[in-house]
C-alpha cells in the first residue's frame, strides 16, 4: 500500500516538477562520470586520459539518459508534447506539404464519416420500437407470389394456435377522407387488428389502443390519431378522447393519441413506407364465414416470445398452415408461411447498395492513408540527414518512430478535424439526395457515434499511414545517411520501391472503384435507354377515392366516375384523359387468380393468374401505353355491352404463346359460366414493368371501367396536355368540387415525377460511386505525380548528362513517362483482377449488363492509364528542361 | 549478464547499507572479483526502474568525496522483494546445476 502511494508521488513528480528531475538526472550522471576520472587518476593515469576512459566507458549518454526516462513510465506524456511542437513547426514550414495531406484526409476521413452516418442510421441504430429485435412480420408463399398478404380467417387460427408468439396482430391499408375540418383532406389510415400496438412495443400517449371486443363487427367506428394529425388539425386538444371527427362521411369517436415516437413499421401490399407516414387507426373487424377464408390482404405483424427465434416461429407457423391444409383444402393448401425479422423487412433492400457504398468509401480512404505515406516518404527523404544525425546521437530508434507516428496523427487529427466538417455537410448533402422513401432515411442524423466514429478513423488513420514510413527512414544505415546528406542520390532505391509499391495499389484501389462506378454507369444508361412503355411528358396524376356513406353502392360510385370522366374529357387543354385503377412503377401488384381460360387447362397444383387492372377508354392513350394488337376500350364497352378485356403482351405470350389472342375467350365468374359470363379479349397493349429495374413486365390485363360495376371506389386519373400540365390542375380541382364539393383530390404529381422516383435509387448509388471514384483516381495520379517528380529530382544529373550526349527531348521524355505509365500498368492489371473479382457482389444492382462486361474493363483501363499519363507528364517535360552544365555541377 | 539478475545484484548490495550509483557499480565489480562488470547503459536504467517500482528509495545525501550524490536505500517492500526473488535464483540455479551434472 505504502510502496502503491510512493509510486504515484514519484510519477507526479516526474510531471510535475521536470525540470527538477532532469536536473538530478544529470548530476547523477556527472557524479558518476567525475568518481570514475578520480578512480582513473588514483590508478595512475594522466587527467586527461582520465576523463577520456571514463568518457568511453559510460557509453552513449543522451541514450542513458533517455532509458532512464523511459524508466519513469512518464516519458511518452513529456515527449508527446515536445513531439507535437517539432510537428507543427514542421508543418508551418512547409505550408504546401501540410495542405497536401490534410486535404487529402478530410476528403477521404469526411466521406467515410458521411457514409457511417448514414449506415448508422439505416442499418446500426436498432428501430425505436420496445426490444424491437423480437418483432417478425409474417407472410404466405406459395410458387406464384412468395410473399403474400395472410387472410382474416387463417389469422385468427394462427393468433389461437401459436405457441411462438406473445402476441400478432394484421394491419391493412385503409385510407379514408377527413371532413368537417376544414378543407377535405385525404388521411392515411390503417386498420388493425386489437392489440398492434402492443406489437409494437408503442403505447398509446392518451387513451388505449383496440381490445378484442374492437374487432366485433359493428365497433369500427373509432379511431386512434398519430401525434402529427392531433397536432396539426386539432390542436393538441387533451381533452380530445371521446370526440368524433368524419371520417369518409361518418362519424368516428376518438379513442387515443399516439405518441411521436410512432412509426408506421412498412408494409407491403399497397405500400406506405416507413416512418411517420400513417394519419390514423381503426379497427380491423373480422366479418364472414370462416369456413370461406376470405381474400388475402392483410399484413401479419407479431412479437415473439422472449429466446424464440424467428425460425423456430417459422417452422410452427408452417405446421398451423399444414393443419389448415387438411381443414380447408380448398383455400388453404400450397401455402407456407414465411417469418422475417421486422428489422430485416425494412432495411434489406437496401442493405447491398449501403454495403457497396461502404466499401466505396473505405477504399478512398485507402488510398488517401496510401497517398498521404506516399507524402511522407517523400518528405522523410528531405530529412534522412537530421534522422541519421539523431540516430547517431544515441536517440533510440522506437523514440523516433513515435515521434513521426505522433506528427502523422497530429496531421490525422487535423485532416479529421476537416473531415469532420466535410461530413456534416456531406451527411446533409446525402439525406437530401437519398431517393423519396428510403427506408429509415428520416432517422439518419448526425450524431456522438457519427463523432466519434470520425475521431476513430483519423486517428487509426494517421498510425496506418504513419507506420510505414517512420519504419522506413529510421531504419536508414547510419554511414550511408551521413555521408549522403540531404540529396540522397544513392541509397534511395528501397524508399523509391516502397513509394513505387504505394502509387502501385492506388492505382489498383482507384482502378476496383472506377471498375464499379463504369458498371454502374452503364446499368443505368441501360435503364434510361429502356422504352419504359409509357411516355411520361405533359402527364399530371392525382387520385380521388369516394366514400361510403355519400356513394353507397356501385351504381352511385360508376355514375360518379362516369360523369367525371366526361367532363375531363370537355376541358379544353386535354388531348386525353382516363381513369384506372393504378399508375405505372407506384407499386400496385394487386393479383387475381382461379379464372378460367376458354380452352385450356392450368398447370397441376397452380392457377391461370395476372394482375388485374381497370382502365377508362382514354386510360392508354392519355398515359401513352402502346395499342399491339386489337383495340382500346371505347364508349361502346358499357355495362350492358359484351364483356370485354384488355390484356397486355407478357400475358398474351405466357397464357396464348404464339396464338393470335383477340377474340379469346376468359371468364371470372366461377366453374359453370353462362355464355354472357365469358369475357373477351379485344385489344394487347404494351408491357409496363412493375418497376423500371424489374427483368420483365408481370402478365395482366384490365378490365373496362363501365363493366366494373364500381368495385373500386378509389381511381387514379391521368390527363395527357399539349404543354406543361399544371394549369390544368386547376381546371381538375374545380370539375371535382362542381361534382361534390366534399371530395379531396389526392397525390397530385406528374408522370415525370414517378418516372423520375422510379430511377432515383440506382440513380443515388451511381453518383456516390462515381464521386468517390473521381475523387479515388484524382488521389491516385497526385500520388503517382509525386513519386515521378521524386525520381525525376533524383535523377536530374542523369537526365542532363543524357542530354550533354546527344539525347533529343523525346528521349528523356519517353524515359520518364515509360517508368510511370510501367508503374501505372502494374497497378491498372492488379485493379482490373481486383475489380473482376469483386464485380460479381455489384450484380444484383446492375440492369443489363454482365459484370464482366468487357468494354468497361476497356475503357476503365485506358482512362487510368490516361491519368497516370497525364500525371506523369509534368516532370517528364520538367526532365526534358534538365541543365547538364547545373546537373554535372551539382555533382 | 542475465536478464533480471541485475536487479537481483543490485538489491543485495542495497541490502547492505545506502549507496550512490558508482558505488554499486564498484561494489558488484569488487565482488564478482572482476568477473562481473556493470555497464552505465544498464545499471542507471535499472536504478531507475527499481525505483518507480517502489522497491529502493533515492535521496542526495554527501558522499565520500565530499560532493552531494544520488543515494539509493532498500525500503521495506524492497526488502520483501530482495527475499522473494533471492528464493527463485537460488531455486533456479539449483535446478540448472542439476541438470549440468547429470550423467
Amino acid at each position: 500500500m505504502q510502496r502503491l502511494f510512493e509510486i504515484v508521488r514519484l510519477r507526479l513528480r516526474t510531471l510535475m516538477r521536470r525540470k527538477k528531475v532532469e536536473d538530478e538526472l544529470e548530476r547523477e550522471l556527472r557524479f558518476h562520470l567525475d568518481r570514475e576520472t578520480q578512480e582513473n587518476i588514483a590508478g595512475g593515469m594522466g587527467p586527461e586520459e582520465a576523463r577520456r576512459a571514463a568518457l568511453s566507458k559510460m557509453g552513449g549518454r543522451t541514450r542513458i539518459e533517455e532509458e532512464c526516462r523511459d524508466m519513469r513510465r512518464t516519458a511518452w506524456v513529456e515527449t508527446f508534447g515536445a513531439d507535437l511542437r517539432y510537428c507543427f513547426r514542421g508543418l508551418r514550414n512547409s505550408p504546401g506539404f501540410a495542405t497536401a495531406m490534410i486535404v487529402t484526409l478530410a476528403l477521404g476521413i469526411g466521406a467515410n464519416s458521411a457514409i457511417f452516418g448514414v449506415i448508422d442510421g439505416v442499418l446500426l441504430r436498432p428501430l425505436p420500437y420496445a426490444e424491437q429485435n423480437r418483432i417478425v412480420r409474417f407472410f404466405l408463399s406459395n410458387a406464384s407470389y412468395p410473399r403474400f398478404p395472410v387472410n382474416a380467417w387463417d389469422f385468427l387460427d394462427f393468433r389461437a394456435r401459436n405457441r411462438s408468439f406473445a402476441s400478432m396482430a394484421v394491419m391493412t391499408r385503409s385510407d379514408m377522407q377527413l371532413s368537417g375540418a376544414g378543407e377535405p383532406r385525404r388521411l392515411s389510415g390503417f386498420r388493425v387488428s386489437a392489440g398492434y400496438f402492443g406489437v409494437l412495443g408503442v403505447a398509446p400517449m392518451l387513451g388505449r389502443e383496440f381490445e378484442t371486443k374492437d374487432e366485433r363487427p359493428g365497433n369500427e367506428r373509432q379511431a386512434i390519431l398519430s401525434a402529427r394529425l392531433w397536432r396539426a388539425q386539432f390542436h393538441s386538444d387533451p381533452h380530445i378522447l371521446g370526440r368524433k371527427i368524419r371520417l369518409d362521411g361518418r362519424p368516428f369517436t376518438i379513442v387515443a393519441v399516439m405518441p411521436e415516437a410512432m412509426r408506421h413499421p412498412g408494409n407491403a401490399y399497397r405500400p406506405v413506407s416507413y416512418g411517420e407516414t400513417v394519419d390514423f387507426w381503426w379497427p380491423f373487424t373480422f366479418e364472414g364465414n370462416p369456413s370461406r377464408r376470405g381474400s388475402h390482404y392483410i399484413e401479419g405483424v407479431g412479437r415473439l416470445k422472449p429466446a424464440v427465434t424467428a425460425e423456430a416461429a417459422s417452422a410452427e407457423m408452417n405446421s398451423i398452415m399444414a393443419q389448415l391444409a387438411r381443414e380447408h383444402p380448398d383455400f388453404d393448401a400450397g401455402w407456407r408461411v414465411l417469418v422475417v425479422p421486422l428489422f430485416t423487412e425494412i432495411t434489406g433492400g437496401s442493405r447491398r447498395m449501403l454495403m457497396l457504398l461502404v466499401g466505396a468509401v473505405g477504399l478512398v480512404l485507402l488510398i488517401a492513408c496510401a497517398n498521404a505515406a506516399n507524402l511522407l516518404l517523400a518528405r522523410a527523404t528531405g530529412r534522412r540527414r537530421e534522422i541519421a544525425v539523431r540516430l547517431a546521437l544515441g536517440a533510440a530508434r522506437g523514440r523516433l518512430i513515435r515521434q513521426m507516428l505522433t506528427e502523422s496523427v497530429a496531421i490525422s487529427v487535423l485532416g479529421g478535424a476537416a473531415g469532420g466538417l466535410t461530413a456534416v455537410l456531406g451527411l446533409k448533402a446525402l439525406v437530401a439526395l437519398l431517393p423519396a422513401g428510403f427506408p429509415r432515411g428520416g432517422d439518419i442524423h448526425l450524431n456522438l457515434a457519427v463523432l466519434g466514429f470520425t475521431i476513430a478513423v483519423s486517428l487509426a488513420t494517421g498510425v496506418v499511414f504513419g507506420l510505414a514510413p517512420a519504419i522506413q527512414s529510421t531504419r536508414s544505415d547510419l554511414q550511408a545517411g551521413l555521408r549522403e546528406g540531404a540529396r540522397g542520390a544513392t541509397g534511395s532505391a528501397r524508399h523509391l520501391r516502397l513509394r513505387s509499391a504505394l502509387v502501385i495499389s492506388e492505382v489498383s484501389l482507384a482502378c476496383v472503384l472506377l471498375t464499379g462506378a463504369g458498371l454502374l454507369l452503364r446499368s443505368f444508361l441501360n435503364l434510361l435507354r429502356t422504352d419504359p412503355g409509357f411516355r411520361a411528358g405533359h402527364v399530371v396524376t392525382m387520385s380521388v377515392s369516394l366514400p361510403r356513406e355519400t356513394y353507397p353502392n356501385g351504381r352511385a360510385v360508376m355514375d360518379f366516375y362516369s360523369r367525371f370522366e366526361a367532363r375531363l374529357r370537355a376541358l379544353p387543354p386535354v388531348r386525353a384523359s382516363g381513369l384506372g385503377s393504378d399508375l405505372p412503377w407506384t407499386g400496385y401488384d394487386d393479383n387475381m387468380g382461379g379464372w378460367q381460360i376458354e380452352g385450356k387447362q392450368p398447370p397441376p397444383h397452380d392457377e391461370f393468374h395476372a394482375r388485374y387492372h381497370v382502365a377508362s377508354p382514354g386510360y392508354f392513350q392519355a398515359l401513352g401505353i402502346p395499342l399491339v394488337a386489337g383495340r382500346f376500350f371505347t364508349g361502346a364497352d358499357s355495362a350492358e355491352a359484351p364483356k370485354v378485356l384488355i390484356v397486355n403482351r407478357a400475358m398474351a405470350e405466357r397464357y396464348w404463346p404464339g396464338e393470335n389472342v383477340i377474340g379469346r375467350r376468359v371468364n371470372f365468374d366461377g366453374d359453370h359460366p353462362s355464355e354472357k359470363d365469358w369475357t373477351r379479349i379485344v385489344g394487347v397493349v404494351g408491357d409496363v414493368k412493375d418497376s423500371p429495374e424489374k427483368p420483365a413486365a408481370e402478365p395482366a390485363f384490365w378490365w373496362p371501367m363501365e363493366q366494373t360495376q364500381g368495385f373500386l371506389r378509389e381511381m387514379t386519373i391521368a390527363v395527357r396536355t399539349d404543354n406543361d400540365p399544371p394549369p390544368v390542375v386547376g381546371a381538375i380541382r374545380r370539375v371535382v368540387s362542381d361534382l361534390d364539393p366534399s371530395l379531396a383530390l389526392a397525390d397530385v404529381r406528374t408522370m415525370d415525377d414517378i418516372a423520375e422516383a422510379g430511377i432515383a435509387a440506382p440513380r443515388f448509388t451511381l453518383f456516390l460511386v462515381a464521386l468517390f471514384a473521381a475523387l479515388a483516381i484524382a488521389l491516385a495520379g497526385i500520388g503517382a505525380y509525386s513519386v515521378i517528380a521524386y525520381s525525376v529530382n533524383q535523377r536530374a544529373a542523369e537526365f542532363g548528362m543524357r542530354m550533354a550526349l546527344g539525347a533529343r527531348p523525346w528521349d528523356v521524355m519517353r524515359l520518364v513517362l515509360g517508368h510511370g505509365l510501367r508503374l501505372a500498368a502494374v497497378g491498372v492489371g492488379a485493379g482490373m483482377a481486383a475489380g473482376l473479382a469483386l464485380s460479381r457482389l455489384l450484380r444484383s444492382l446492375l440492369y443489363e449488363v454482365s459484370p464482366v462486361d468487357p468494354a468497361t474493363y476497356f475503357l476503365v483501363a485506358l482512362f487510368a492509364l490516361a491519368i497516370a499519363a497525364l500525371a506523369c507528364y509534368l516532370p517528364a517535360r520538367r526532365a526534358t528542361l534538365a541543365d547538364p552544365a547545373s546537373a554535372l555541377r551539382a555533382e | 549478464m542475465i536478464q533480471g539478475t541485475l536487479d537481483l545484484l543490485i538489491l543485495k548490495t542495497l541490502s547492505l547499507g545506502p549507496r550512490h550509483g558508482w558505488a554499486i557499480g564498484k561494489r558488484i565489480e569488487q565482488e564478482s572479483r572482476d568477473e562481473l562488470q556493470v555497464s552505465q547503459g544498464a545499471l542507471y536504467p535499472a536504478l531507475h526502474r527499481l525505483e518507480q517500482q517502489g522497491w529502493i528509495r533515492a535521496e542526495w545525501k554527501m558522499s565520500e568525496t565530499g560532493r552531494e550524490a544520488k543515494f539509493y536505500s532498500l525500503t521495506r517492500a524492497g526488502r520483501t522483494q530482495f527475499d522473494k526473488e533471492l528464493a527463485q535464483w537460488e531455486r533456479l540455479s539449483r535446478a540448472v546445476g542439476l541438470v549440468l551434472r547429470m550423467v
